[in-house]
């Protein structure tokens, strides 16, 4: 796809998701579902950028999410700083394990680049729960139950009224997913291309593998982190429940369905999965069943993802007109 | 004293070789076709459970009958999973992390199926062989005895396989090149599934064998996907010999750090080892790039 069809794309999505609140602004329940929808868009594209884009097979995203939400909530409490703030030390803070943790994955290739990611998903919740997480102040095994609310120039965001909640995530959501299409567009986005294809010939035509690489971590982990305040600061409670296989799946099926390296179709899957979830919620304990067969079937069938699957049909439209 | 790091050093080595055999079923399907399979914890489970289904059958109430219906329910099972899941994702580019996606969902599948059809709870086999040396206040049961060799033996097995049998020596020849095997006229889709096929009975013989000592659960598969994983990244991806030794480093770590330090400290101070080794060696201890 080009990019300005993805801008279009984009554009087009933002301005349709905005006016949603016209039609279900009175439903608190549905409003919630959506500003999840914002908060794992930005998610699952940061991962799509490192994945997709960049080809790390980074698995770490919980993580970084997780660890950006519980350092939020700490910073905010403990040191006094408003929760709009708050956010954004947090994302330094997880940039700054981003690029710790991307450090000895540039040595590394393929799978093993997911095992020291997926590493980090497994050992965060012994030291969130433990210790070590303890003094930091993550509340251990209980959790973080009083998280501050968001609150600008006075006002207070709660979840009983989401809907302005909502165009605030909306607009850090059009934000982040303006910056993943600048770097798209840039000069990185074109070193990505030339270090995935082949990482020698782009090294040796002095395209910095390191720098860019380092630079694509920060900047997911920066983003996910700072997602991962603004969740903390809406739903006002976090425990390592998140860390479990549940979410991390969840993610990985938004980019099934919105496919891998597709753009903006991180941001469709996100809206269709969350909601395919929450209408899947009757079926109980067969839900993740049907989760994992799903992603199963749709790897098989729509390898692509849906935006593959326009593309396919658009391609086959263009065809005919030529012959 | 001397008593007990006699028994930490005991419970290293009997893990150590479980952790071995389903180390090198894990890093043969990434030596030979380069996949890498998330579902390979729920194998173990699976394993597990057909066991403690078996056992339940009324006729069946022996270990013998046992290993004789699961190898080949698991040989087939894992036969089919590769064709139908993993084969038809080999044509494209981005293959690799494809199949990370599928055996993903077919993980969180098969850990779901079970957790409903055999609830939460957990599930235990009856030991297959009582009772145990003594000599004091020193204990080693017949049954730690028997797993140790039991897992040595289906390694040994497995050596034999590879070196001696027609198939194993086509396994070895599509790991070491797969377009020249091809050439030669060794058909590499069905060693492919072949050697997927005979990882999942090797995790799932570890899983019948550990369900002795611990319980199956439903999502106790995760654990184990990491051991193995840290095993085979920590001894080279690929590297059946660095998996043996892996395998034994990361059982007698895990034994004497739990013993010392308390079970918590066992998976940071294994991720530890673990980075430390890529960070100085990236392949492994004796892993090849490429």
């Amino acid at each position: 796809m080009d990019h300005k069809r993805i801008t279009f794309l984009l554009a087009l999505i933002w301005a349709v998701v905005a006016v949603l609140p016209l039609f279900f602004g009175g439903t608190n329940f549905i409003m919630h579902i959506l500003i999840m929808c914002l908060i794992w868009s930005v998610v699952a594209s940061c991962w799509d950028l490192i994945m997709g884009f960049a080809g790390i097979f980074s698995f770490g995203q919980v993580a970084f999410f997780v660890t950006g939400s519980y350092a939020s909530a700490i910073i905010s409490a403990q040191f006094g700083i408003p929760p709009i703030f708050a956010v954004f030390i947090a994302g330094g803070i997880t940039a700054a394990i981003g690029i710790l943790v991307g450090l000895p994955c540039l040595k590394l290739k393929g799978a093993y680049i997911a095992l020291v990611t997926f590493a980090v998903h497994m050992i965060l919740e012994p030291v969130l729960k433990g210790d070590i997480g303890r003094a930091l102040g993550t509340g251990g095994s209980r959790g973080l139950l009083t998280i501050e609310p968001m609150h600008i120039f006075g006002y207070t965001f709660t979840t009983a009224s989401p809907v302005p909640y909502f165009y605030l995530m909306l607009l850090v959501a059009v934000i982040c997913s303006a910056i993943i299409l600048v770097v798209i567009r840039s000069h990185w986005g074109t070193a990505f291309l030339a270090l995935k294809d082949s990482q020698e010939f782009a090294t040796c035509l002095g395209v910095s593998a390191f720098k860019y690489k380092l630079m694509v971590f920060a900047l997911t982990s920066f983003l996910t982190g700072m997602m991962g305040g603004f969740y903390a600061h809406y739903v006002g409670m976090l425990s390592t429940r998140m860390l479990g296989i549940d979410l991390f799946v969840t993610l990985m099926v938004i980019l099934v369905i919105g496919g891998v390296g597709k753009f903006p179709g991180a941001v469709i899957g996100a809206f269709i999965t969350i909601a395919a979830n929450e209408l899947l919620s009757p079926l109980g304990p067969y839900r993740p069943i049907t989760m994992g067969a799903l992603v199963v079937i749709l790897v098989l069938l729509l390898p692509d993802g849906v935006v593959g699957l326009f593309e396919r049909l658009f391609s086959r439209k263009q065809h005919g007109i030529t012959h | 004293m001397v008593i007990e790091i006699a028994d930490v050093i005991i419970s290293g080595l009997i893990n150590g070789s479980v952790y071995a055999l389903m180390a090198v079923g894990l890093t043969l399907i990434y030596g030979v076709s380069k996949a890498f399979n998330f579902a390979y914890g729920s194998f173990y489970s699976l394993g597990g459970y057909i066991a403690f289904l078996l056992f339940s059958l009324s006729f069946i109430n022996n270990y013998f009958v046992v290993f004789l219906l699961a190898v080949p329910i698991l040989l087939v099972f894992g036969y089919f999973v590769e064709k139908a899941l993993v084969a038809p994702l080999r044509k494209r580019d981005d293959w690799e992390i494809k199949v990370m996606m599928i055996t993903l969902g077919l993980a969180l599948f098969l850990d779901n199926s079970f957790q409903v059809i055999f609830g939460s709870r957990m599930k235990s086999l009856p030991p297959f062989l009582e009772g145990g040396f003594e000599a004091g206040d020193f204990y080693l049961s017949h049954q730690d005895v028997g797993i140790f060799f039991l897992s040595i033996g289906g390694i040994l097995l497995f050596r034999w396989f590879l070196n001696n049998t027609r198939t194993g020596m086509s396994v070895r020849a599509v790991a070491q090149n797969p377009a020249g095997a091809q050439i030669v006229g060794i058909p590499k889709e069905f060693v492919f599934a072949a050697t997927f096929a005979i990882s999942t009975v090797m995790v799932g013989m570890g899983g019948i064998l550990l369900a002795q000592k611990y319980f199956i659960t439903p999502m106790g598969g995760w654990d184990i996907l990491v051991k193995a994983w840290v095993i085979t990244a920590f001894g080279g991806m690929g590297s059946i010999k660095g998996g043996l030794y892996a395998a034994f480093i990361v059982g007698m770590l895990e034994a004497f750090v739990g013993w010392y330090f308390g079970m918590t400290w066992t998976l940071i101070v294994l991720f530890a080892v673990l980075l430390t080794t890529l960070a100085v060696r990236p392949q492994g201890l004796l892993g090849k790039w490429g």
